[in-house]
Parts: structure tokens; sequence; C-alpha cells
């Protein structure tokens, strides 16, 4: 099994990777089958699904992690909602790292964009590393 | 511009969490199993940090409609983990003296906030 990514192994500056991912059919089921139909096809769904589209780029990019990691904060300017069936390209970074009491955080950037490279979104999670 | 925007709510238990894992592609046992996340610093179970942003966006949208298809810059930070079976609000009022600013929360029915940030109304349309 490859070994998970420790926050020794955080470069800043270093680009961690980009996956292209469909606003599918089942990603909009999903939403809805926690968040309500009530949303359905309107700018709330689209938002929530690019936040899910963030942390799924995100998560298909910075693999394997240790488990146990925690959001601490989250930075996310959304420029236009996803359109169903568009693809959107997730890009990641490296921003920094830092120890704060006896805390190992690392800023990851992330941005999205879709079709004809228009932005979706952009964002910074804070996360606290585990290991 | 409405001052107070409408909370929206969400009951975070096992089975909505656990769904919510399967729309990020998020199983992080702290999320999903008790055994490990009782060994952590959080104790147990806690919910996703992203699903308390997405109930914020709902409220957002809710209440902003056509204002909120501007682009909008969220910066949060996760003050208190949503542990399972909570049930979650989200809402948040106009900053005062600014009619482009909201102060955002997520809070638990004990009234403490889980989330607080601004929302910040940025100038130019959001593209569709």
């Amino acid at each position: 099994m490859t070994q998970p990514i420790l926050w020794n192994d955080f470069r800043p500056g270093a680009s961690l990777g980009e996956i292209t991912q469909p606003f599918d059919d089942s990603l909009a089921s999903a939403w809805r089958g926690i968040f309500g139909s009530a949303d359905a096809g309107t700018p709330a769904e689209g938002a929530g699904i690019a936040v899910a589209m963030m942390m799924r780029g995100y998560l298909g990019v910075v693999t394997p992690r240790p488990p146990g990691n925690v959001h601490a904060r989250q930075r996310f300017t959304l420029d236009a909602v996803p359109r169903q069936g568009e693809p959107v390209r997730t890009v990641v970074n490296c921003l920094s790292k830092e120890i704060k009491r006896e805390r190992r955080y690392v800023e990851l950037g992330v941005r999205g964009t879709g079709d004809a490279g228009r932005s979706i979104y952009a964002g910074i999670l804070t996360l606290i590393w585990a290991a | 511009m409405t001052t107070q925007l409408r909370a929206v709510s969400l009951t975070a238990d096992a089975d909505v969490i656990r769904a919510y894992g399967e729309l990020t592609d998020d199983f992080n046992p702290i999320h999903i199993d008790p055994e490990f996340a009782a060994r952590t610093p959080m104790g147990g179970c806690i919910a996703h940090g992203t699903m308390s942003i997405c109930l914020l966006w709902q409220s957002l949208f809710r209440s902003l409609g056509d204002a909120a298809a501007q682009r909008v810059e969220l910066d949060v930070r996760f003050v208190k983990p949503v542990r399972v079976g909570e049930t979650i609000h989200a809402g948040g009022e106009l900053e005062p003296g600014d009619s482009a600013c909201y102060r955002v929360w997520v809070r638990g029915d004990d009234g403490v906030d889980r989330l607080v940030g601004t929302a910040r109304l940025l100038s130019g349309g959001m593209s569709a």
C-alpha cells in the first residue's frame, strides 16, 4: 500500500496536480438526498455542488492521506455555478504550512474551471494534518 | 438588501454524514468510524466541515435571490465540531455599515457557533 502524504512532504509553492470531473446527475442526486429538492436546479444547489467538487478535486489529487485530518478554515470564492454536465477541472497547489500550538497546518489552494476555462471557484483550504 | 439571512437547518445524523461522504468522496474515518474518532482529539465522530458550508449557501441564495447572483467570497472558520445527530442552522446578518458583507454562522440547537465568518458580495456579476 502507498504511504500516505505526510505534513513533512508538503512543499509550499509546489503544484500537487489536477483532476477533471463532470457535474453529472449522480452528484445532483446525491446533493438532493442530503439537502432536499426544494433548491433543485437553482444556484443554491449549484453552489453546494461547487463545494463538493472542490472537495472531490482536493481529495482526488492529494491522496492517500493520513486518517484524521481536520478542516480548520475555508476561503471560497464562487465565480459561477457549474452547469449540469459541465466538466470542472480542479488544480491544487500547496500554499504554505506551519506548526501552531503543536498542530500541523497546511494551506492548499484550489481552483476550479469549467467550459472554455471559465472560472467556477477559487478556494484556500486550511487543514490540520494528522501526521 | 435584506439584513437577516433566512436560517436553513439540517440534522447531521449518521446517514446524512455517510451520504455527504459519498457526495464528496471523503471517507476520513473521523467522520464515519466511531472507534477511530474516539482516539482523536475530537473524541468522537464529527460531520464534514464543508457540509455546513453547503447549508450556508442555501441560506444565502434563499435569502438574497438575484442579489446573490454576484460573485461571492466566503471566509469561514470551523470553531466547534458538529457532532453526529446534531441539528445545525445556517444564517447570518448584514455587517453594520457594509452593505456588501454578511456575518455568517452555523449554530447548533444550543445556540453555540460551529462555523463563523463572512460572505462578501463582490462587484461584477457571476458568469452564467
